[in-house]
């Protein structure tokens, strides 16, 4: 969250709940005698340049002093070892990898801030590589359009493991984050987003996923969220640009155990323990056919978010389709119009078809501070489960049909109730996660050719993914 | 705990007293600036920002850098340079050797606390007091970002062994909160005067330093007068270079009433901090090349660590 969820030290509420350079073109001019260079093809169409490949450390030492190097389009292949370096990456469409993911690692000592970040850099692609001990996130985008994070590990970060911020068209895929106090997974500040996050796992993180203002076109699908504080929580708040969090799609996950007590959290990631797949404040959200299970509070979850000293007061809905690129030029708001705080409540989310077994306080619930939750436009069909708060809450709001016009008040969530429980304090990044076990291997990591982030994000057929089956615990 | 469930029904009583849920975007178009008039021309540098930068994270381009508290001493390397314990108390970040008798050079030779290695700058501000007993600071966060209005691509680093304070540390009124605020945590609201602040979101003071330099001098005899704060987007003309405009948040560490406390510089009005430049420089000029010219967030603050 942004780190909301990165700030969020503001609300301390429901919190519940966190491309535009141009970088000179190849001209296929040799670039040193220590890289081994071939020529590139005039960048005149969209497809990617073939590019050098440069050997870390046999051709240049450091990581960095590769990327430095390096033209748009080349390729770093990076040998095992441990590479301690903060790596900023400013080259448009690189392609960044290491020859065994498991043995390939950048290690921040508790140091260095970031493992990789990519600032302003369209097209990079970051593959086969672990980022670990950073204070900050192991693997970064910031102010791109196009990128791709595959076959990443990250753990034992002091902020998020793999994290895009104000960043759009993106593939996050194969990768696993774990040990962090914010989220092990983090797309912040993009509509539409035009990003996909496929089969990851995050585990024993403050939050699984998090995406503060984020949402359009977002698809986390087919990924594991187990073992945080709290599973796959999108928000909104005005302490970032591009509110509210909307129009994540979220399906066919496992998303299971999200209790766990003795990982590091940011206070939002306090707040928001116990619960799976919770949607702090979000609106138009799509949550179907995930399987979750096991959690002290709600499977799935619509909740408030209440931001104290907000920059801004919630957009009206007439305007929740408008792009960051547009809302990021409005005035700022005048500070004497906007109030001391702001609820966000969650709107319009559809929670269909997901399957819920054992979260101990409701499978599927709604709820905000003193608004009629009938008229927040959420609905629920389909799912398996036993327990709802609001009681019947299927019949209440149904998606695509009338509601029964029960009452919305009978067991209630009384999520407010919320703020005054003691949760297990946060624990020490450095210290509180396990090793990760060892992960799955980029095919032909060695021999594959460059493949910079100009073709991302692939499509998905979202509609033919099922619930997944329950694995073997 | 407590305190906590207080702390949350007071915020929905407030919330619900000021009808927040009419989701309308007020004030959106309320902000445009008639002031750059002839006031300004009178005055060849304006005493304070127009409007520090602030707001949404993600608005400008920005790079920042965590520091936690390093040390305290009565030390003050540029007002009283290699005089030893010839000032108030200050609390010290980045730099992890900063005292009375620290150069440019001894900066640069020396280490930080700082989660960018290469920010071996010097920053300290008058240490907070409960009696005669200092409260330790838990940490410091350094925003550069272009002073408002200001084109980012303009922005030029700071040469190296600059020096700047920021504030009035023999104010004996509230001060422009536009230059010396305080916030509980990362809220928006700024005040002349801590206000009382709940657990999570402890007391916190926020200085803006000055966004112009004279081009030439890395010091002054007044300590002040080589620098200079923009306004409406362009540096006066005694000061034509735009530098990165310093925002310096340190986090004091202390919730509650604030009666009773003081700086050691005196009252709770004479907040300030100071900057000594340390970078090193060339990953200063990065930063400044990478972030600002660019127009890129590099970082935006986390809560809770």
């Amino acid at each position: 969250m942004t780190k909301m969820v990165r700030f969020l030290a503001a609300a301390t509420l429901l919190t519940l709940a966190a491309g535009c350079s141009s970088s000179t073109k190849s001209t296929g001019t040799t670039s040193g005698s220590d890289v081994s260079t071939q020529p590139t093809q005039p960048a005149d169409s969209a497809t990617p340049t073939a590019g050098a490949t440069i050997n870390v450390p046999a051709d240049v030492a450091t990581i960095q002093g590769a990327v430095d190097k390096a033209k748009p389009g080349d390729l770093i292949l990076i040998q095992p070892g441990v590479y301690k370096e903060a790596v900023t990456v400013e080259t448009e469409n690189l392609t960044i990898r290491g020859i065994d993911r498991n043995t390939t690692i950048l290690d921040g000592s508790f140091e260095l801030n970031n493992g990789i970040k990519v600032v302003g850099a369209n097209g990079v692609a970051i593959e086969n590589l672990t980022a670990r001990n950073y204070t900050k996130n192991g693997f970064f985008w910031t102010g791109v359009t196009g990128y791709r994070g595959s076959y990443l590990t990250a753990f034992r970060n002091g902020d998020y493991g793999i994290y895009a911020f104000l960043s759009y068209k993106g593939q996050l895929e194969h990768s696993y984050g774990a040990g962090s106090p914010d989220a092990g997974f983090y797309i912040g500040g993009c509509y539409p987003c035009d990003t996909l996050i496929n089969d990851v796992t995050s585990e024993y993180n403050g939050l699984g996923y998090s995406g503060t203002n984020s949402g359009g076109n977002l698809f986390i699908v087919n990924s594991i969220f187990r073992f945080n504080r709290a599973g796959v929580v999108p928000n909104s708040g005005s302490y970032e640009l591009c509110y509210p969090e909307r129009a994540t799609t979220v399906v066919g996950n496992v998303v299971y155990s999200n209790n766990q007590p003795d990982t590091p959290a940011i206070d939002v990631a306090l707040l928001a323990m116990g619960n799976g797949i919770l949607v702090a404040g979000g609106v138009n959200n799509s949550i179907e056919r995930n399987l979750v299970f096991d959690h002290d509070k709600t499977g799935i979850g619509l909740v408030p978010f209440l931001e104290q000293d907000p920059n801004d007061v919630e957009p009206s809905q007439d305007t929740w389709d408008r792009a960051c690129a547009d809302t990021k030029n409005d005035p700022a708001p005048d500070p004497s119009t906007v109030p001391a705080a702001v609820l966000w409540s969650p709107f319009n989310n559809r929670v269909i078809g997901n399957v819920l077994e054992n979260n101990r306080v409701a499978d599927i619930a709604v709820d905000t501070v003193d608004v009629d939750l009938s008229t927040l436009g959420n609905c629920f069909s389909g799912n398996t489960f036993k327990t709802s708060a609001p009681l019947e809450l299927e019949k209440l709001g149904p998606c695509d049909a009338a509601g029964n016009g029960g009452d919305w008040t009978a067991g209630s969530l009384n999520v407010i109730s919320w703020l005054a429980e003691v949760h297990p304090p946060s624990q020490d990044y450095k210290t509180s996660s396990p090793e990760p076990p060892s992960q799955t291997n980029m095919p032909d990591a060695a021999t594959a050719p460059a493949r910079p982030a100009t073709d991302v994000p692939e499509k998905v057929d979202v509609a033919a993914i099922t619930v997944p089956v329950k694995p073997a615990l | 705990m407590i305190s906590v469930v207080r702390g949350g029904r007071l915020t929905i009583a407030v919330l619900l007293s000021l009808s927040v849920f009419a989701c309308t975007r007020a004030g959106n178009d309320a902000s445009t600036t008639d002031s750059n008039s002839i006031a300004e021309l009178n005055r060849p540098m304006a005493a304070a920002p127009d409007n520090p930068v602030a707001g949404p994270q993600g608005r400008v381009p920005q790079f920042l850098v965590e520091c936690p508290f390093s040390h305290a001493l009565f030390d003050d390397p540029i007002v009283f340079p290699n005089v030893s314990r010839a000032a108030h108390l200050h609390v010290f970040f980045g730099n992890n050797g900063t005292n009375a008798a620290s150069t440019y050079e001894s900066l640069l030779a020396g280490t930080t606390n700082c989660d960018q290695p290469a920010d071996t700058a010097a920053y300290w501000v008058p240490a907070l007091m409960q009696g005669e007993t200092m409260i330790t600071p838990i940490k410091s966060v350094a925003y550069y970002r272009p002073g408002e209005g200001v084109d980012p691509t303009a922005v030029q680093p700071y040469p190296p062994g600059l020096k700047i304070i920021a504030g009035d540390a023999g104010a004996e009124q509230p001060q422009n909160t536009g230059v010396v605020a305080f916030t509980c945590g990362t809220a928006i609201r700024r005040d002349a005067l801590p206000p009382t602040c709940p657990e999570r979101r402890p007391l916190r003071m926020l200085v803006t330093f000055p966004d112009c330099w004279d081009g030439v001098n890395v010091d002054s005899d007044d300590h002040s007068s080589h620098m200079a704060y923009g306004s409406g987007g362009a540096c006066p003309a005694t000061h034509p270079v735009p530098v990165a405009q310093l925002q310096f948040s340190v986090d004091y560490g202390f919730s509650g009433d604030p009666a009773g406390l003081s700086l050691a510089s005196g009252s709770l009005l004479t907040g300030h901090a100071d900057f000594f430049n340390g970078w090193v420089q060339d990953k200063l000029v990065a930063e400044i090349r990478t972030c600002l010219h660019r127009k890129v967030v590099c970082a935006i603050t986390s809560g809770g660590t």
